[in-house]
């Protein structure tokens, strides 16, 4: 690749984008073949040979110390750092440098990594999928910035899943499959259905929306709810509907999913009826038990219905938790491996089945396909549309619109804690929710 | 697509290499026989282990909570007094004092359970609390002297006499081994005591019991210190206030040489069980060669060192 450029790598889970990342910023070694670099062939030891390099990564799990404060993480392992915020603003992360990083949401977590990276002054810069948890605002704020930087000479990999993205900003994208490059093409010349069909070796369709005729009967009635981050929220989720939930990072969409849950105090308002399952927004942190089975972090929440004087039937367990799993095209070489063994993909699958088998009339997806495979996600929606099609309720969270307009037959919209709209996903556009979503 | 495909545990394989090189190294009786084989010298190795092996199966789950449970020591020395108090001092029967000794050695487990669960305070710091505040309960309750227990025929003497017996302590090992085998691999409880100390967080997220877990946790840990404390009184013919100084520190041991994490969410009971034995092994070959206790102690240290190493993981890329 050329510098002055923006090269897009994209694969499904597991084809190697990661491993990639962590080659070129010298946390692995290459079993074979080279990389070279401004003519030369170079060889990438340490993290500090890739800063001298002017290499930097963006990766994808955030490298930053949770109890260092933000100065400290722009400062640490940084060979160029000479303090000053010009980076801080340059992302638009507006907190003062003193705050500790444990006290920032994943989303600005997001956005110091990248003026982490920025601030090492780097001429190649590998974002690994940089808006996994941005708000839509930041993310243009981060194409500008990328398109600056281009434009300065830098050369950009930007790792995705996400097409509408890549075909923004991208020069070049290359496919990778298995560990290997299926194709190079250049960005005015392919079309995403050409890269879909690249990446899983099959057609998809992403765009389509299920039929749904929603019912008028209430499962769920929240009324003018209040917690520690949330006010003024009321609406109706009826039978069969999905209601999606659009906001900015911070909008407090994670904090409805808490409080309809009962992990978050309700301070005043009703909610009634609905017994909600929520799938939590970070994989890891809120929901895997890594070292547990797929089979034992499947049924961890029912286990009170497959026991018997506090023993686990084993059965009982299989029984409930094999229907589930293959409904969603759980793939895995043992129910009794390790959950941590398992893409990101199927790891969401573990725990939608979680979910699904507590039995909920509504179910909470806070961004259930963050971060995972296009084939998986066809799973996960069509895992959606099946709950709904039984009669019960869903609520959507996602950071990406045209996913919330692919499932959701109406959209609430959250702003800083207060809801600001809700609008009938069939007639709602990217721009009208937008307008919402920074209406404060 | 069921089972979860075996791997040889590489704490067995240390305790395999401790007891070739027990034989190995073993001095020779007049008769020919390796002393080490002799069956007294293998059933004394299991009765010195059971005090400990009895308190590390309690520390596994606290451990594998991601916690940690230093009163054991401290619980360990109140229940010898209790115990010795309520049969010899009060008169109580034999049965009582023990109900007593188990009682009041829960108790304290569950209150450290209670503090760490609700409080959110870390076991570490609550723990080394109930660690220095029992024993001196314990020395004030005996006035800081031992309570001895005599030979005659006195009822003190009847406990010390049937409850010192190889098979009863050894007994009482491996039926609580077992029990707490099948509790940690069989029942909701044990998958509980697993789930919240591999990510509490999500443990949260799931709606598990959380607090419950860690009472029971701490409360078991207790009663475990409590039964090793009445099988030490009968042992040693005394309730001991001074009892079980850094017994935490061994059991410990024996758990991490199992291959429990200390970070909690990954081990086994057989692992502490293999601990045990290995730590047990290991002193009965340096005592049975006269080693000198000094140099015992860095031998210990470093054979620590190199079981936990042999186990670490190994790092996949």
């Amino acid at each position: 690749m050329a510098f002055g450029e923006v090269h897009a790598l994209i694969g499904e889970n597991g084809a190697g984008k990661s491993t990639l990342a962590r080659i070129l910023s010298g946390i692995s070694q290459p079993d074979s073949g080279s990389i070279s670099l401004d003519g030369s062939l170079v060889r990438i030891r340490s993290f500090q040979e890739a800063q001298r390099l002017g290499i930097s990564i963006i990766h994808q799990e955030l490298d930053l110390f949770p109890s260092l404060t933000i100065a400290e993480n722009l400062a640490i392992g940084n060979l160029h750092y000479s303090g000053g915020r010009a980076e801080l603003d340059r992302v638009g992360l507006d907190c003062p440098t003193s705050l500790t990083v444990d006290s920032l949401s994943i989303g600005q977590q997001q956005l110091l990594a990248i003026a982490r990276a920025l601030s090492m002054k780097a001429r190649i810069l590998l974002m690994d999928e940089p808006t996994s948890s941005l708000a839509d605002d930041s993310v243009e704020r981060l194409f500008a910035l990328i398109a600056d930087l281009k434009a300065q000479g830098a050369a950009i990999v930007y790792v995705s899943h996400k097409m509408d993205e890549i075909f923004r900003i991208a020069d070049q994208i290359t496919v990778l499959r298995d560990g290997q490059t299926v194709a190079t093409l250049d960005a005015t010349a392919t079309t995403p259905a050409e890269i879909v069909r690249l990446m899983v070796g099959r057609d998809l369709d992403l765009t389509a929306r299920p039929h749904r005729t929603p019912s008028s009967d209430p499962v769920l009635t929240v009324d003018n709810l209040r917690t520690r981050k949330l006010s003024g929220v009321s609406f109706e989720l009826r039978r069969g509907e999905v209601l999606g939930i659009a906001g900015l990072v911070g909008a407090g969409r994670s904090a409805l999913g808490a409080a309809l849950a009962g992990l978050d105090p309700i301070l005043g308002g009703t909610v009634r009826g609905g017994r909600v399952a929520l799938l939590p927004e970070d994989r890891g942190a809120q929901g895997l038990m890594p070292n547990l089975s797929v089979l034992e972090n499947g049924t961890l929440a029912v286990l009170g219905r497959v026991q018997k004087f506090g023993f686990v039937r084993d059965a009982e367990e299989r029984r409930l938790f094999d229907p589930v799993a293959s409904r969603l095209a759980l793939k895995c070489a043992s129910t009794g491996a390790p959950v941590s063994t398992l893409s990101g993909g199927n790891q969401q699958k573990v725990l939608f089945t979680r979910s699904l088998l507590r039995d909920p009339n509504v179910l909470f997806l806070d961004d259930p396909a963050r971060g995972i495979d296009v084939a998986a996600k066809q799973d996960i929606y069509r895992a959606i549309d099946e709950f709904a099609a039984a009669g019960k309720g869903v609520i959507l969270v996602s950071s990406e619109l045209p996913e919330l307009l692919r499932c959701s037959d109406r959209i609430l919209v959250l702003a800083a804690g207060r809801q600001t709209a809700l609008l009938d996903a069939a007639t709602a556009t990217p721009e009208s929710i937008m307008a919402a979503a920074t209406r404060l | 697509m069921t089972k979860r495909p075996r791997r040889f545990p590489e704490s067995l394989l240390a305790l395999l290499g401790i007891i070739v090189l027990a034989i190995a190294v073993s001095p020779v009786a007049s008769d020919g026989g390796r002393i080490f084989l002799q069956p007294g010298n293998l059933t004394d190795i299991l009765r010195q282990i059971s005090i400990i092996g009895i308190i590390s199966l309690g520390m596994t789950f606290v451990i594998l909570t991601a916690g940690i449970d230093l009163s054991v020591g401290s619980i360990l020395a109140l229940a010898t007094v209790v115990v010795s108090m309520g049969i010899v001092r009060q008169g109580h029967g034999i049965a009582v004092s023990i109900l007593l000794a188990l009682g009041a050695s829960a108790a304290v487990g569950v209150l450290n359970g209670v503090i760490t669960a609700t409080l959110r305070m870390q076991p570490f710091v609550v723990t080394l609390a109930t660690m220095i505040g029992v024993r001196g309960l314990a020395k004030w309750l005996s006035s800081n002297e031992n309570i001895d227990i005599g030979f005659g025929h006195d009822l003190a003497a009847t406990f010390a006499a049937s409850f010192s017996r190889k098979a009863v302590i050894i007994g009482t090992y491996v039926a609580l081994a077992g029990s707490f085998w099948v509790l940690l691999t069989r029942t909701v409880f044990g998958r509980y005591v697993r789930a919240v100390g591999d990510n509490p967080k999500a443990a949260e997220y799931a709606g598990l019991p959380i607090r419950a877990t860690k009472i029971w946790v701490y409360g078991l840990s207790g009663l475990l210190s409590g039964i090793a404390g009445v099988l030490y009184t009968a042992e040693n013919h005394q309730g001991n206030p001074n009892a079980g100084v850094a017994y935490e520190l061994d059991a410990i041991a024996a758990v991490v040489i199992g291959g429990t994490r200390l970070s909690g969410g990954k081990g086994s009971i057989s692992g502490t069980v293999i601990g045990a034995l290995f730590m047990g092994i290991l002193t009965n070959l340096l005592r049975l060669n006269n080693v000198d206790s000094n140099v015992e102690m860095m031998i210990k240290a470093i054979l620590i060192v190199l079981a936990v190493a042999a186990q670490r993981e190994r790092k996949s890329k």
